[in-house]
């Protein structure tokens, strides 16, 4: 029995024991505990085929109980169906998730999967989350610098609300108010990475991607992960402030990227001797910090963050592995405007430097990118419309991505967008440009 | 016999000040309101019926606690209901010093962050609904360094003696960022608690109307049960009901932080 098993039992040996021992008072049970949730369906439709891109179904019914007064326990499940199965064809094989934080795939288009499932509780002034959650650190507005607690999954590249996107980690998450400051403490045994898109999936990374010389064979080995919960484990902590009008913060995470490092090499392929990629993890060490604050109309906010030992993918057939090691420093400056009756306007500046200048990076050693969100709301708040524009100014690539949303009644809510991508197929956001779709949705909430 | 005056003196409507002895002036009766007893800390649930002008309905319940640190007046608001915003979190830093802006948060369960936001935006509609940051804010008191006040008149709200006090903005900017030209209010002389609100835009043209109708004791605190206002531009209405008021449990220093932000409601 692995240490996250033994984990999940001890959890739930405990709840169970401590359920039993509030069952003689069933009023205070039903005081105690509440059931509420959401069922969304949504409908994208490609507007340059006009084939349907995805048309999902996905329940998350969340239930609390308070155990007692001091151990509250929140479980939050999803069950997912998409008819088209094209975001994920078929039943993928989550090679990159570790087990215990794996879907249930029933058939090719129906998934069951426990989100979220934690206890929380005070110990003297420490606050402890314990269980499978999400840890959301940084300032930004989908650009991440910090946020990198949770793996993402990229079934539909960023355009899915990173709530659903972010994968839930078993994670123990202590707080520990220090004075004015509070530490916040992780260690996380659950090695779970990024969920990247097979290869005949619709949002599938094509860019940034090495590729071997034609008529050369090639294939690809299964990931090498990390496979042990203690030694491979990541470890974090934020130390928080409010000072003097300003959000403060410093952030330190020792990890796994969560994205595959794929080395080359020569070997035996299926075709005769080839190329052979092995895609696998690397560790980094990631020291940053946020800060914001307001000025009248304007707020400020921004976070920065270095991280130790990227690698990279490099075109110099002279590179014995395909991959350079280098620093990478990563900032987002972020300004809200209030100035505007009902309105919100919102721009930011996202900025990577490598500190490694070596020739034949895929990437360019700096990557600037900039987004604009706007947001106004009518009619108190029942009719939102807003518009989200992220640009990449090294490749004039992005995205651009307006919605009208209306509160139908207070459990009804509709809306309708388009997510429009533009630019290079090279360019991250570019190489999607044939998958601009427009989407429809309705969300009932119970 | 008492009856029939009091029907006497509603059908005669507002008596000028000129026309009375001894009422007080604006700024006695916003003195007054202003040092009315509110706790110095306090737990209610909140819930607003949101009613459009086809009375199409939406509702939402909130759990709030506010608490006094000193002169600086800090609260926190959760939504309880619906279920697809619950867990959304307001909290607000109110300093006594009128020259130094309120810090203000807001977390949103969707993102799972607590967001600065500008106080700059104090008339700006309440989560939705009929009354503005600032009016919320202020809950039952008025501000004083806002307005320039006078007593206009006297009247009966539901059966009580009310001065009908009179509020213009100190300037124009204020003006603008109140969304108010003038706000009239029915001040009941015996509790010092609005009893009914008008209120005009800052083109001087009908805006709002407040009704509150329902004051209460709660632990010795005459406390706002039930309030209802109304746009009568666009028509909407929100209804405001407070509950399960208690001004007596302690309200912990650490409910006021943003790590107890992120943490969702307290309650269920």
């Amino acid at each position: 029995m692995g240490l996250i098993t033994k984990c999940v039992a001890i959890v739930l040996v405990g709840v169970s024991a401590l359920a039993v021992a509030e069952e003689g008072d069933r009023d205070s049970w039903r005081d105690r505990t509440s059931f509420s949730g959401t069922v969304e369906a949504e409908w994208g439709i490609e507007t340059t085929t006009g084939d349907t891109q995805k048309f999902e179904i996905q329940i998350l019914p969340e239930w609390n109980f308070d155990l007692t007064d001091n151990l509250a326990l929140t479980m939050i499940g999803r069950i997912r169906v998409d008819a088209i199965d094209d975001l994920e064809p078929g039943r993928p094989n989550q090679g990159e998730i570790a087990w215990p934080s794996r879907r249930w795939l029933i058939g090719d288009p129906l998934e069951l999967e426990l989100r979220e499932f934690y206890v929380e509780t005070s110990v003297g002034e420490t606050y402890l989350t314990l269980g499978k959650q999400q840890v959301v650190w940084g300032q930004a507005d989908g650009l991440k610098v910090l946020d990198v607690v949770n793996p993402q999954d990229f079934r539909e590249f960023v355009l899915d609300d990173f709530e659903d996107s972010r994968i839930p980690l078993w994670t123990v998450n202590a707080e520990i108010p220090i004075k004015a400051l509070t530490l916040q403490l992780l260690w996380i045994p659950d090695l779970t990475y990024h969920n990247i898109p097979e290869f005949d999936a619709t949002y599938a990374f094509e860019s940034n991607v090495p590729t071997a010389p034609p008529f050369i064979p090639f294939a690809i080995n299964d990931f090498d992960r990390p496979n042990n919960p203690l030694k491979d484990s990541d470890v974090g902590a934020r130390l928080s402030a409010f000072v003097g009008g300003w959000d403060l913060t410093l952030n330190y995470f020792y990890h796994y990227d969560d994205t595959p490092v794929v080395r080359r090499g020569f070997g035996l392929t299926e075709l005769g001797f080839g190329i052979v990629a092995q895609p696998g993890y690397e560790r980094t060490h990631l020291i940053g910090g946020t800060f914001s604050n307001a000025f009248g109309d304007l707020t400020l906010r921004g976070e920065v963050g270095y991280s130790t030992n990227k690698f990279q993918a490099t075109e110099n057939l002279l590179d014995r592995d395909g991959v350079v090691e280098t620093g990478e420093l990563a900032y987002v400056l972020g300004f809200d405007w209030f100035g505007f009756s009902e309105t919100f306007v919102s721009l930011q500046l996202f900025q990577s430097v490598l500190t490694d200048d070596s020739d034949g990076l895929l990437r360019d050693r700096v990557e600037t990118n900039l987004s604009l969100n706007l947001q106004r709301d009518f009619m108190n708040d029942s009719l939102i419309a807003e518009a989200l524009w992220v640009h990449n100014i090294n490749h004039s690539d992005g995205f651009i991505r307006p919605k009208i949303s209306y509160e139908w009644r207070s459990d009804t809510k509709v809306w309708a967008g388009f997510d429009i991508f533009y630019g290079s197929e090279q360019g991250l956001f570019g190489q999607y440009d044939r998958r601009d779709r427009a989407v429809l949705g309705i969300e009932w909430s119970f | 016999m008492k009856r029939l005056l009091l029907i006497a003196f509603v059908l005669a409507g507002p008596v000028s000040v000129a026309e009375l002895e001894g009422a007080p002036s604006g700024d006695e009766v916003v003195a007054n309101i202003n040092a009315r007893d509110e706790g110095e800390f306090v737990t209610r649930r909140l819930t607003m019926r949101l009613v459009d002008r086809r009375g199409k309905e939406r509702e939402r319940e909130t759990f709030g606690y506010r608490r006094y640190f000193g002169d600086e007046k800090r609260s926190v608001i959760y939504y309880l209901s619906p279920a697809n915003i619950k867990d959304t979190g307001f909290l607000t830093f109110d300093y006594a010093d009128p020259a130094k802006d309120d810090d203000q948060w807001l977390y949103l369960p969707a993102t799972r962050k607590s967001r600065r936001i500008s106080s700059s935006d104090r008339g700006d509609s309440f989560l939705g609904t009929d009354l503005s940051y600032d009016d919320m804010k202020k809950e039952s008191k008025i501000s004083a360094e806002d307005y320039t006040q006078e007593t206009v008149g006297e009247a009966v709200v539901d059966g009580h003696h009310c001065y009908i006090l009179e509020s213009l903005p100190v300037d124009e900017k204020t003006a603008k960022e109140l969304g108010y030209g003038k706000v009239r209010g029915w001040v009941d002389s015996k509790i010092w608690m609005v009893r009914k609100s008008e209120f005009w835009d800052v083109r001087m043209n009908p805006l709002k109307t407040m009704h509150v109708s329902d004051i209460r004791q709660v632990d010795g605190i005459w406390t706002v049960h039930k309030m209802e206002v109304k746009n009568t531009k666009s028509g909407h209405t929100t209804i405001f009901t407070f509950e399960d008021v208690d001004y007596k449990a302690d309200v912990p220093e650490d409910v006021f932080s943003e790590r107890a932000l992120r943490r969702g409601a307290p309650v269920r």
